[in-house]
């Protein structure tokens, strides 16, 4: 038995640059994005966040840092 | 033909257009044979950080099914639309509908908007009847001495145009 990797290939729906509140849980006080094996995620899990993250980011709807005037 | 989400961000100044931006483009997309599956006011928002000195957007969604030259022909509208300050488009897998949390937020904040206006116009109807509320606003002004640490941010930002500007 393999894992069940195509079945999370296609996409936990969840981690999306719109959920914001998801993906407020993967960055730290400062904004930055909180490292694997701090946040507890799986490699693949980890890369969609962080991807997601930085879509967010652009589109100004979460910080780059705390630092922002 | 392949499927894209649309992120637009309107200055805050030009959100009246919204709506017409909306049906603009969706009827460029329609017309060349492209589906719309979900287009979303999503609002004002507040920025997480400012953009270009603006602290507030209005975002709309898109979610289309186009072919390329009709999504390129798109990319330069909004690339020539002035209200337009920011777009982002990326590749999705499939046909994308329902609400998108965004969306949802947008609908309670209205929602609440609404109840609020209606708490508002009855409470001042109450006052008109002449019940003396008892509205000792307790002024609490808890000065928290915010203790000027000496954060010394001089953003020297003066941007210094030299050379003959006139």
């Amino acid at each position: 038995m393999s894992k069940d990797s195509k079945n999370t290939n296609s996409g936990d729906p969840e981690i999306d640059y719109k959920n914001l509140d998801k993906l407020r849980q993967y960055i730290g006080e400062t904004g930055k994005i909180l490292p694997g094996r701090i946040s507890g995620a799986s490699a693949n899990q980890q890369r969609r966040i962080t991807t997601e993250i930085k879509r967010a980011r652009y589109l100004a709807l979460l910080p780059y840092t705390d630092q922002h005037r | 033909m392949r499927h894209y989400e649309i992120v637009l961000l309107v200055h805050p100044d030009q959100s009246d257009q919204v709506p017409g931006m909306i049906e603009r483009y969706g009827a460029t997309i329609e017309k060349a044979n492209g589906i719309v599956h979900r287009s979303e006011d999503l609002g004002r928002r507040q920025l997480a950080f400012p953009i270009s000195k603006i602290h507030k957007a209005h975002y709309i969604l898109f979610n289309v099914e186009v072919e390329q030259d009709v999504l390129d022909e798109l990319e330069s509208a909004f690339r020539f639309n002035d209200a337009v300050i920011r777009t982002m488009v990326i590749r999705r897998k499939g046909v994308i509908t329902g609400n998108s949390l965004l969306y949802e937020e947008e609908l309670r904040d209205k929602e609440k908007d609404r109840e609020r206006d209606r708490l508002a116009g009855k409470s001042s109807e109450k006052k008109t009847d002449g019940e003396k509320a008892k509205e000792e606003s307790t002024s609490d002004q808890s000065e928290s001495k915010a203790e000027e640490s000496d954060e010394a941010q001089e953003s020297d930002e003066s941007k210094e145009g030299d050379g003959g500007s006139e």
